[in-house]
């Protein structure tokens, strides 16, 4: 039996096509399919904020530009990680990105909780020119962001295929994308108060380059930068404080 | 060319070239206020430049003599120029960005040209312009000849080949203009995915028809590990792309897949991408070219069997070893650990396969460097081999992960294995091909080994030892119990090892740039007066296994 | 709910080692069947004979 079912098999190219589907889709079903209901053991963090609009913007730029092959967003649960950058990252915590980034290679230091680390006049300087700041880095200069319009028009879009794939913004938060975009880069403007009705008041406005009369690319990066590891505190309660954490592997 | 196709397949390439040309002129209208439009207009050109070539030779003389009683060599041709083509390109990027690492001032200052955005083109250059076009090349070429019989298409073999260039045309020049997803190794956006799975679809199509008319009863096993390579990047390729564009007329999209998730999927398409595409293709080549060149049958026709489908069942779970001590869940990474490691016995037995088979054949390896270009490229996935199923083991991994070592091991792969046994094939075809009695020059074939040998050793010793010093320092602890090295200390140490591998680098792209310069020049000498194979007898009968 | 996360798990893990070492062995019998000795040889060599024309 076994003789004419591979005789078979192997005389013909559909049957080698199938075999060759049988063997490899299963290992990859196997792993991925506890995947789909993986969202069962994402922790919970009722806490959780979206990314406003200009944060999006400015993930799209972190995007864009490539960071993540230089930069890592994933502290792993082991000593030195948690002591150099800080709690652990959760899964919930990039539960609303997409792509994920959390990177593959460290050639610049893991930036999954740099927000609020550093200053938004500290991010522009080092964008602008990286050695200004740290003589010894590599990083490319950015200094053309500042002189970038950020696209803010098509904002609406952007918040609407989130929507459509789950991320929870309202209608209204999708309408009103471009201006809340504008408005968290402008305080002085009527725009910024929108921004804190609808994304809460513990969203950053701000002129984050320092010029507060225009939106360029620099103010959604720096005020994407400024919210990595801040969207919500789950990470910060399950692991109480750096020393406390116990090595996994102990 | 074109004289190979009748007037009626004439008039389907040009119909074919109109109708992607309204497609790019589609994109280019809706897609006007974006950076869509820039690849409407490109995808305009392309097909104009296609259609341009088609109409002026549609009135040549149509192919006289039954086609069928020859092979069809001639997008194989125009399949190793391209690979050739891309290689230059792609390592060029590669050193250029393996520079900026040391001196970051040389992205002079413009958004184009940041690492960032480099990077891409550079792994997209390699991986599938030179490696992709390779393997459909050498697929073609290894296809017809163990089943001898002629493709299944006279049209579809250049849709395939030239299509797939469009695609990695779209992808490398969307990474310039910032289109990307930013998934590795998957950077491009929506359109050029959809773009290349028709593409893909021909090629599987075409290759299993080319496979049902053979007159050799049997299926030789190199085309088992093409028909792998083929169908499963095809599912990988699709489900790691599955995206929303946030509308028609823009490039950008977002992925299905949200945090974890993605961070699985990306990691199952990334660890199968090095699988099918980089490890299963070039098998390929391995089982049909070392024999052919060294004039011996494999060592053990049976452990190519095993080892088939061992690869092919191991490294489907192989690739959450990207992700330990992430928020993946255990599991997960416990299972993508064993099956890494499992992984070594059907990848050593390729490698111990491929060089039993020059056991007896040891002096034409002295002689011979398109033979020795194939034997170290079975020595480096050896090695390469071990090295991954070692860095998959978590506690390994924890010192490895996010170093040069990651960068190191994949370049032993990429240099060691995939552009030597590359070579050494190209180097095997390309005077059957164009029926020369061998390379224009042989000593250029010598140069071209030893410069790739020492690019290759001199890279890779650079990222072992930049990737093991960077490990050891993130987790170095004072007596006190502080950190003992902060990043940038880590960063400054590299340095070094950054010049020393762009260095390797340059030697490997100059030794690339060498073989051109050969497969061009043989190209162009005399073609052989007799029929091909003088110098090579017929195959010698080996009793037994 | 029939189909929650740990199930899903369990049967991955269950199962699929069932179907691994189905595939082995079935592999393993394919490969070292007798009667396929004869066609693996032929297979081996017939790669390194002489071939300028598709046959007919």
């Amino acid at each position: 039996m076994p003789e004419i079912f591979h005789r078979k098999l192997e005389r013909s190219a559909i049957g080698l096509v199938i075999a060759i589907i049988a063997a490899a889709s299963v290992g990859g079903i196997v792993e991925i399919a506890p995947l789909f209901t993986i969202d069962e053991t994402v922790e919970e963090a009722p806490d959780m904020r979206m990314y406003t609009p200009l944060e999006l913007a400015g993930r799209n730029i972190y995007v864009r530009e490539g960071c993540y092959a230089c930069h890592s967003q994933m502290i792993r649960t082991l000593r030195d990680e948690v002591e150099r950058y800080g709690p652990y990252s959760l899964a919930v915590e990039s539960k609303y990105d997409r792509p994920m980034l959390w990177g593959s290679k460290r050639t610049g230091p893991d930036l999954a909780r740099v927000g609020g680390k550093y200053s938004d006049f500290w991010h522009v300087a080092h964008l602008t020119n990286p050695r200004d700041v740290v003589p010894e880095s590599n990083m490319p200069a950015y200094r053309w962001l500042a002189r970038t319009s950020l696209k803010m028009e098509d904002l609406p879009l952007h918040l609407a295929a989130q929507k459509a794939l789950g991320v929870p913004y309202t209608d209204e938060m999708v309408e009103n994308a471009a201006r809340d975009a504008y408005g968290q880069a402008t305080p002085d403007t009527d725009f910024a108060a929108g921004v804190a009705t609808r994304y809460g008041d513990e969203t950053q406005v701000s002129a984050f380059d320092g010029v507060k009369t225009d939106v360029t690319e620099m103010d959604a990066l720096v005020a994407y930068l400024q919210i990595l590891g801040r969207l919500t505190g789950a990470a910060y309660e399950n692991t109480a404080a750096p020393e406390g954490k116990p090595n996994p592997e102990g | 060319m074109i004289r190979q196709l009748t007037s009626s397949e004439r008039q389907n390439a040009a119909v074919i070239a109109i109708a992607v040309a309204i497609v790019g002129l589609a994109m280019a209208a809706v897609g006007r206020t974006d950076v869509l439009g820039v690849h409407g207009v490109m995808v305009m050109l392309f097909a104009g430049a296609v259609l341009f070539y088609v109409l002026s030779g549609l009135y040549q003389p149509e192919p006289t003599e039954d086609r069928e009683t020859s092979y069809y060599d001639d997008p194989i041709k125009v399949g190793i120029v391209l690979s050739m083509a891309w290689a230059v390109f792609g390592m060029f990027m590669g050193v250029w960005v393996a520079a900026q690492l040391a001196w970051p001032n040389l992205a002079f200052d413009a958004g184009w040209s940041s690492f960032g955005r480099l990077r891409p083109t550079h792994t997209t250059g390699v991986i599938f312009g030179f490696g992709g076009n390779a393997l459909i090349a050498t697929s073609f070429h290894v296809v017809q000849r163990t089943s001898r019989a002629r493709l299944a298409g006279q049209l579809s073999p250049w849709f395939v080949l030239l299509g797939y260039n469009l695609f990695c045309l779209l992808a490398v020049s969307g990474y310039l203009i910032g289109v990307t997803q930013s998934k590795e190794y998957a950077e491009a956006e929506w359109y050029a995915d959809i773009w290349l799975v028709i593409v893909w679809v021909t090629y599987f199509i075409l290759y299993l028809r080319t496979i049902a008319r053979r007159k050799e009863p049997h299926i030789y096993v190199a085309n088992w590990y093409f028909m792998a390579f083929i169908l499963v990047v095809a599912i990988l390729h699709i489900v790691n792309n599955l995206a929303l564009p946030i509308s028609w007329g823009h490039a950008k999209s977002y992925t299905v897949w949200p945090g974890v998730q993605d961070a699985m999927v990306q990691w199952w398409y990334g660890h199968n991408a090095v699988a099918f595409f980089l490890t299963a293709g070039f098998l390929g080549m391995l089982y049909y070219y070392l024999p052919v060149r060294a004039q011996r049958p494999i060592f053990s026709y049976r452990l190519s069997i095993l080892s088939f489908w061992g690869i092919t069942f191991f490294y489907m779970w192989a690739g959450s070893h990207h992700l330990h001590y992430t928020a993946l869940p255990h599991w997960v990474q416990t299972l993508g650990m064993t099956f890494s490691v499992m992984l070594l016995v059907p990848s050593w037995a390729s490698a111990g396969n491929a060089l039993l088979t020059l056991n007896g054949a040891w002096h034409r390896v002295r002689d011979d460097a398109t033979l020795r270009f194939m034997m170290a490229a079975a020595v480096f996935y050896g090695i390469s081999t071990f090295e991954g199923s070692f860095l998959a083991i978590r506690p390994v991994n924890s010192l490895s992960h996010y170093t040069d070592w990651t960068v190191g091991h994949v370049h032993a792969g990429a240099l060691g294995w995939v552009a030597l046994i590359t070579f050494g094939s190209l180097y095997t075809l390309v005077p059957s091909l164009w029926k020369r009695e061998r390379m224009y020059s042989a000593a250029l074939v010598e140069v071209h080994f030893w410069l790739a040998i020492a690019g290759t050793l001199i890279y890779v010793f650079a990222m072992w030892n930049s990737g093991i010093i960077q490990g050891l320092m993130w987790r170095t602890y004072t007596e006190e119990g502080a950190l003992a090295y902060s990043f940038v200390d880590s960063l400054v140490a590299m340095y070094p090892y950054y010049i020393a591998r762009a260095f390797g680098g340059l030697l490997f792209l100059i030794g690339a740039v060498v073989g051109c310069y050969n497969i061009w020049m043989t190209v162009r000498s005399a073609p052989l007066a007799a029929p091909l194979n003088a110098d090579v007898p017929i195959a010698p009968a080996v009793a037994g296994e | 709910m029939d189909l929650d996360h740990n199930s899903v798990v369990a049967f991955s893990k269950s199962w699929g080692l069932f179907y691994l070492i189905a595939l082995a062995v079935g592999v393993v019998v394919y490969t070292f069947w007798p009667s396929n000795r004869k066609r693996f040889n032929q297979a081996k060599n017939s790669i390194l004979g002489e071939d300028d024309k598709p046959w007919k």
